[in-house]
Formats: structure tokens, sequence, C-alpha cells
């Protein structure tokens, strides 16, 4: 059940009856808002329902137990546990099979062979960020930054929660549990702004990110060899709109959706290709995936408190594991280790003489957007290729021209010109626009809804792309 | 003695986002029917969705007699036909 759907538009309109109907008893509603979750879910394979209701019940146990331990050896033991059980699930279903063929091929060349077969697991719908939900409680219980819960049915909800179960954004347990704790105030949100969010989503995904992906980007990555120079460096930024206006769209939906059911998410997009440096770069893109790095993997690791060796080794460790949670590919592992080297470069190059004295220039901070824009594009072209021979396929594309004309079609230019616009506009428009409606009414929300929606279906293609994250 | 009861401004009371969310969602409907008709359909193997397919239809017709169905699938045409999409 993909967001823009009639299947989901149907299970959006059924839920919010439900959900505001019972919202006076919070209780039974949480337990409708489970069951909806599951279903959600189940719409894709019931069958892995089971590791939904795991995931939950480790995070309950284990929190409970991390809670009680008044002796910090046990509390440790059993949050390494837990977090443990939660990274096995984990790399039994996304990448056993990737590190099996890495010993396979190693063990072939040593000149030997192993006994090992290949498991060849279907890997689950989310299964990446429901650990990171289970991770992100269980430690938070452990750090005091919240008391473990009592309630069950409030920690599967945590994990489960269908709006931002299956690509995020990644809402840490002290943001989202103490929600749960009353009845949701529709006066706390603002109706237009959320509406505008939840519309602005389905037009960069059903029209920017679909026309991208299926009029150019993935013809072109599908085959390189039989496109021109030209196309192919443009496929390359044209990848860079498409994976933006694809991710924020899922997400922009999500916390719309959440909002509309009285539910605050944390903004995981801020404009990120107008970012100044790398660092820049990742407080802007996947702000919740950057921010659960920060705080679970990067900070215990040592963070930068033990010299300049030591932050280089947590920065790039960071990094690399980041790039691997996408996916168990070489070409991730390397865009991840790609980013760690150039986040070491842009901490050093601002703790500099040099940026002190030239770095707020105005021709600096050019140099330092564009450099920043165009090295995180060429990143996208490891993020996006199925291999690393792709990779050098593209590539000796680029340096040889395969002798082929420009196919690039017409409609590309405007699209990659509108995901710019999404860079540049005012970012506190959606919500001024969200009061002018609030404060006009119903008739007039429902008015202005009806016609961007009817906007929408005009343009977007007949043809839809996948969502890019539900990979991961 | 009890505060009176005040009733929320409009915008922020849940049940006037719902008249705004099916208001949207019906007159969707109205103005592409076949999408709904189509989705229905797929799923009335067993002809348990009969009914809401009849309705469908009857939206669909509704739509077509006063001609709002033509308009989004010509207006849908000529944009794919501009961008040149039209084979999609």
């Amino acid at each position: 059940m993909l967001f823009p759907t009639i299947d989901f538009g149907l299970f959006f309109a059924f839920s919010f009856i439900l959900v505001w109907g019972l919202n006076p008893y919070n209780t039974v509603k949480k337990y409708v808002l489970l069951a909806l979750s599951l279903a959600f879910y189940a719409s894709w394979n019931w069958r892995f329902l089971f590791l939904l209701l795991a995931s939950g019940a480790i995070s309950y146990v284990v929190g409970l137990y991390v809670d009680a331990s008044a002796q910090r050896p046990f509390r440790r033991l059993a949050l390494g546990a837990g977090v443990a059980l939660d990274l096995a699930i984990l790399a039994y279903f996304k990448y056993l099979d990737f590190f099996i063929a890495q010993a396979l091929n190693l063990a072939h060349m040593l000149g030997f062979d192993l006994p090992l077969g290949f498991v060849n697991v279907t890997l689950p719908v989310a299964i990446s960020f429901l650990t990171f939900h289970a991770i992100s409680y269980v430690v938070d219980v452990y750090r005091g930054r919240i008391p473990a819960s009592r309630s069950p049915l409030d920690i599967l909800l945590y994990v489960s929660f269908f709006p931002h179960l299956v690509a995020g954004p990644i809402v840490r347990a002290h943001e989202f549990l103490p929600q749960l704790a009353s009845p949701r105030r529709a006066g706390d949100f603002s109706f237009g702004e959320n509406m505008l969010l939840i519309l602005g989503g389905l037009f960069k995904k059903m029209v920017i990110a679909n026309y991208l992906a299926v009029r150019f980007v993935d013809p072109v990555f599908t085959d390189p060899s039989q496109f021109s120079r030209f196309d192919l460096i443009m496929a390359v930024y044209a990848y860079a709109i498409q994976i933006y206006a694809d991710f924020s769209a899922y997400t922009d939906i999500a916390i719309g959706v959440a909002a509309l059911l009285g539910y605050r998410f944390p903004q995981n997009f801020n404009q990120p290709y107008r970012a100044l440096g790398i660092g820049d770069f990742w407080r802007r893109w996947h702000m919740t995936l950057s921010r659960w790095l920060r705080d679970y993997l990067y900070i215990p690791l040592g963070g930068n408190r033990h010299g300049a060796l030591a932050t280089t080794r947590n920065l790039m460790l960071t990094m690399v594991l980041g790039g691997l949670w996408h996916g168990a590919n070489w070409t991730f592992l390397i865009w991840g280790a790609m980013h760690g080297v150039a986040l070491v470069l842009d901490h050093a190059w601002r703790r500099s003489a040099a940026f002190a004295r030239w770095g707020e220039g105005r021709i600096v901070r050019v140099v330092d957007w564009a450099l920043t824009f165009n090295f995180v594009c060429l990143t996208w072209l490891f993020f996006r290729a199925p291999s690393l021979d792709a990779v050098g396929q593209f590539l000796g594309g680029v340096w040889t021209d395969n002798g082929a004309a420009s196919t690039m079609p017409m409609v590309v230019l405007p699209l990659i010109a509108c995901g710019a616009l999404t860079q540049i506009a005012p970012s506190r428009a959606r919500a001024a626009i969200g009061v002018v409606l609030d404060n006009r009414g119903a008739l007039a929300s429902a008015a202005f809804g009806f016609v961007l929606l009817y906007a929408i279906i005009v343009m977007a293609p007949s043809t839809a792309a996948p969502f890019i994250y539900f990979q991961f | 003695m009890a505060a009176p009861r005040v009733k929320p401004p409009s915008s922020t009371s849940p049940w006037a986002w719902l008249r705004v969310l099916y208001a949207v969602l019906a007159l969707t409907v109205f103005a592409f029917p076949g999408g709904m008709v189509d989705w229905l359909d797929e799923r009335n193997a067993s002809g348990w969705l009969s009914g809401p397919l009849a309705l469908a239809r009857g939206i669909d017709a509704a739509s077509a007699a006063v001609g709002v169905k033509g308009v989004g699938e010509w207006l849908r045409g000529r944009f794919a036909t501009f961008i040149g999409d039209a084979d999609t």
C-alpha cells in the first residue's frame, strides 16, 4: 500500500474517522492504531508481521530490564543483548547473503572452497527503519532520556506506527512515546499546512520524481552505453533531483498524515542542495538519519572527544556503516566512504585559519556550494548504479561519449528546474499559506485542496516508479 | 460554577478536517472516476465489491454526462502531448 494510491487514500480516510472518533478513549484508540498499522504492514507481506511483533517484544522486555537494573554492568549487558538481537535480525535478512558472497569470493581467490550456501531470504519491507526505532528506544531508556514504558501497546505502536513504518522519518522514542500518553488536540496542528505538505509531497513524487525516473534516469542507468556524454552527465543531475523529490515526498506525506492523526514527527529535509559543505549537507538531508547516526553511533564511538585521528576514524566508521545500511552492496559502502572522507576534509577546512579568514566571503561561499553540490551528485552515481561494474561503464561513457547523439527528453530540464525551485522557495511559505487556509474555513480549504490535487492528477504520468527508499 | 464550553474554531476541529478531506476525495473521484472503477474492478473477482462497483460506475456515468470526466481526460491528454509523453 503505497502513499500515492487509491488504496492508501481509502485506508487513510477510514483511519481518520476511527482515530478521531476514538480520541477521548486513548487506550482504545491506540489499540485501533496498532491494528491499522499491522494491517498496513500486512498489505505487503503478512508473513513478516512476526518481525514487527518480535521487534516490539524485544524492545519492551529489554527496556524494562535496563530500567530495573540498578547495577551498571547489568544494564549495559541488557542493552548490548537487546541491540545485538535487533542487529542480528537485520543482518540475517539484509546482509547474510552479501557476507557469504564476500567469503566465497575471498576463499576462491585463495584457492579453496567454503561449504557455504546462500540463504536467499526475501528482504522484509521496512526492516531497516524498524531496527532504527527499536534501538532508539532501548538506548534512550539506558541513557535515562525516557523511562521504560510499562505498556507493551505503546512500544508496539511506536515501532509499527504506519506513517513512519516503511521509509521514515526516523522518530526517536523520546519524541514519540510521550505523545501516546494522552488524547491528541487537533488545535495543536495546522490543517492547511499539513494538507499542503501532503499535496506538495504528491506533486514531488507523482510528477517530478516519476517523470524523471520513467522518462530519463531509469533508461540511462539501465544501459549507459547507449547514451551520449551529455545525457550521462545530465542523468546524474536528474537523479539528484529525482531522489530528493522521491524521498522528501515520502517523508512529507508521512509527516502530514501523522499530523492529521494528531502526532508530530520531526522534519527530515531542509533544502539540502543549498548546503555549504558536506557537514551542512548532512544537517539538511535525511536529518533524522543523520541525528540517529550521530547520537547512536558516532558519539558512542567517541565522537570528536579523543583527538583528530580518533575523530577521523569515527566519522569514517559512521559514514561507511551509514552507507552499508542502505543496502548490502559495495556501491553503498563506497558511497558512504566518499561522504566520510568529504566530512573529514570539511571538518579540517572549517577549523583552518584559511576558513577563519576567507570562509565567509561571497566567492568562497559560491565555490563551497558548487563543490558540495557537484560532489554530492557524483556520489549519487555510486548510490544509483547497481554495481561497481556499472559505475565503471557509466564513467567510461562519460569519458568516450559512446558516439551517441543526445536523446534527453525536453521535459527533463523543466523538471530539474522545478526541483531546484524547491531548494530556494522561502521555507516559511507553506506555514503562511496554511494559516490563511485555516482562517478561511473548510470551504476554501476543500476548494484549494481539490484544485491542487486535480492539477497533480492531470500532470502525473500513467507509469509510476516505486519509492526509492522502500528497498532499504 | 463550571466554565462555559467554548467551541473551537472550525480549523481546529477534526470534524472540520474530515469534511474537507472527504470533500476533496469525493470531488476527485467525480473528476476522475475511471481510476476508482478500475481499482474496484480489479478487486472484484469474487463479486464482493459489486455494490461499490455499481456506485462507482454510476458516478462515472454522471461525470461523463455532465462533461467533467471528459475535461479531465482531455487535460491529461493535452498535458501528455505537450511534454511529449503521449504514449504513456
